[in-house]
């Protein structure tokens, strides 16, 4: 059988000022099911943001390969839609024409183009808000801006580099319900990087746990004790299995940051 | 909130506390009616020379002599002519190149050393030689402005365009953006409200350069109305023409404030 995605023996070795080299990645292989949600999951130096960037094409690799339906990815693509932390609202637009920029630029069609932004607004719960300007907007409703404009646009695969980091404890936890609905509704492939133990556990059909210094693929993590995907955040956390879990990547987290 | 500021005892001075727009009316008015007042006592008691000062009732009537008796209307025109020309020309420029410089590092690399040089050249250190390639008329004048602002427009807006956070320039890359579609659609309109900024700082820069070119080599135009006044002891004039200039100027400044309020409506919203 063939993932969607395959990471092969890929590494990134940054040049430092001075002549060092710094490796960030240091072959990591693994691949990602079509239709799944993978977490990169890691300590702060555990090159999982740099890991997403090279998928996204945004940087390339020093060696190894990133295949999307088994062929190379060369730089950055309209099949690898990515959110970011920080705000990336095109402030000019409305939301509706913001959601619509992707397939404007790819020629979709104007009536489809709006119908399927007014679609993916409705899924992200901002259809009030489809002619107003993204400054108007609190920051957790610009991420569902940013999630929808990526989702319209058709992706293979929704990349997430730490969504919802900049976000308030509650409107994190809505955002993370809203990616399992936004996932049931789309079958959209995701790849998320965080470095929250919970919300890899609540979201991931497969973690991928990363060590720092350099980044190496220690461990693939599935956790089986949930029982497919469910929408509410307590109820993941009142199943049985949960706390092991979350007590075995703790302490993973520990010996990495030890090191 | 009013009774945690009321148990408060009121102070004329706080950190960073805003003032209420009644507060600021009054002392936006109460500054310039203390300018015209010693204006007014000093020229009125005697303590200047009125042939070098005139008092502030004479300048006013002056203005409006110049304008309906003597034509200065033409001048005027002539000034902001000027202005408008050389800026245009300057904008022409600066705003493609200051874009592609931000955008594109191959061009800044070209660029950036050659205009940073000039910057630092003053533009009327360029008055005899222009004089002597253009001769005296319009042409040397509009020169000097355009060298004036230039490169002070380049480099802000290639300043601004390099500042547009990276997001943006990302998200539009994995949306499927080529480099056209990301130099047009995202950068530039990214950018857009900045380069007006720009631009509105530096036209009081032309301006700057415009009363210079009409004082050292012009006999129309506003400053040239100036020198003219100097030569007969005319100081209500000389007043008339810097009230005159200033009014423009801020006339300039208000009408590029409305216009980047017209242009980006979005920007309003973030207040």
């Amino acid at each position: 059988m063939s993932a969607l995605l395959h990471i092969q023996n890929v590494s990134k070795t940054f040049d430092l000022p001075g002549g060092q080299a710094l490796t960030a990645v240091d072959d990591v292989s693994f691949a990602v099911e079509k239709g799944s949600i993978c977490v990169l999951l890691g300590p702060s130096g555990s090159g999982k943001s740099t890991l997403l960037r090279m998928i996204a094409g945004l940087e390339t690799q020093s060696s190894g390969a990133v295949l999307l339906n088994d062929t190379p990815i060369e730089g950055p693509g309209r099949e690898r839609g990515m959110v970011f932390q920080a705000y990336s609202s095109f402030d000019w637009l409305s939301v509706g024409k913001n959601v619509e920029f992707g397939m404007k630029i790819n020629g979709v069609p104007k009536p489809e183009r709006r119908a399927r932004a007014e679609r993916f607004i409705g899924l992200v719960g901002l259809s009030k808000f489809i002619d107003a300007y993204p400054s108007r907007l609190s920051g957790g409703m610009r991420q569902r801006v940013a999630i929808a404009r990526t989702l319209a646009n058709a992706p293979d695969v929704l990349l997430m580099d730490e969504p919802f980091g900049a976000l308030d404890a509650e409107t994190r936890w809505q955002m993370q319900e809203l990616m399992i609905e936004v996932a049931e509704a789309s079958g959209t492939t995701m790849i998320i990087v965080t470095h929250d133990i919970e919300e890899a556990i609540f979201l991931a059909d497969k973690i991928v746990f990363l060590s720092s210094h350099p980044g190496r693929l220690k461990e693939e993590i599935l956790p089986t004790f949930k029982p497919g995907r469910l929408r509410n955040k307590e109820d993941v956390i009142a199943l049985p299995g949960y706390a092991e879990m979350e007590r075995k990547i703790m302490r993973m987290m520990r010996e990495e940051g030890h090191k | 909130m009013s009774t945690a500021s009321k148990g408060r005892k009121a102070r004329l001075l706080q950190v960073r506390v805003p003032v209420s727009g009644r507060q600021a009316l009054i002392s936006a008015l109460g500054v310039w009616i203390a300018f015209f007042g010693i204006w007014i006592l000093a020229s009125g008691l005697g303590w200047v020379n009125p042939i070098l000062v005139p008092p502030p009732g004479k300048v006013f009537a002056t203005i409006v002599r110049l304008f309906a008796e003597q034509g200065f209307g033409a001048d005027v025109l002539i000034s902001i002519g000027r202005v408008l020309i050389a800026f245009a020309l300057a904008s022409l420029v600066a705003v493609p190149l200051g874009v592609a410089m931000g955008a594109f590092p191959a061009i800044n690399a070209v660029f950036a050393p050659f205009v940073s040089a000039w910057r630092y050249l003053p533009a009327p250190s360029f008055i005899p030689i222009l004089l002597m390639w253009f001769g005296t008329g319009e042409t040397p004048k509009l020169a000097l402005l355009f060298l004036g602002v230039i490169f002070f427009l380049v480099t802000l807006i290639a300043d601004h365009t390099r500042e547009i956070r990276k997001e943006l320039i990302e998200t539009a890359l994995t949306l499927g953006a080529n480099r056209r579609v990301t130099v047009f659609q995202v950068m530039l309109p990214a950018v857009l409200p900045n380069i007006l900024v720009a631009m509105r700082q530096m036209l009081a820069v032309v301006w700057t350069y415009l009363v210079i070119a009409e004082i050292v080599a012009s006999t129309t135009g506003i400053g040239a109305m100036m020198m003219r006044a100097r030569r007969f002891l005319k100081t209500d004039e000389i007043l008339a023409g810097i009230i005159v200039i200033g009014a423009l100027g801020m006339a300039c400044d208000m009408a590029f404030a409305l216009l980047h309020r017209r242009l980006f409506p979005y920007l309003e919203d973030k207040r």
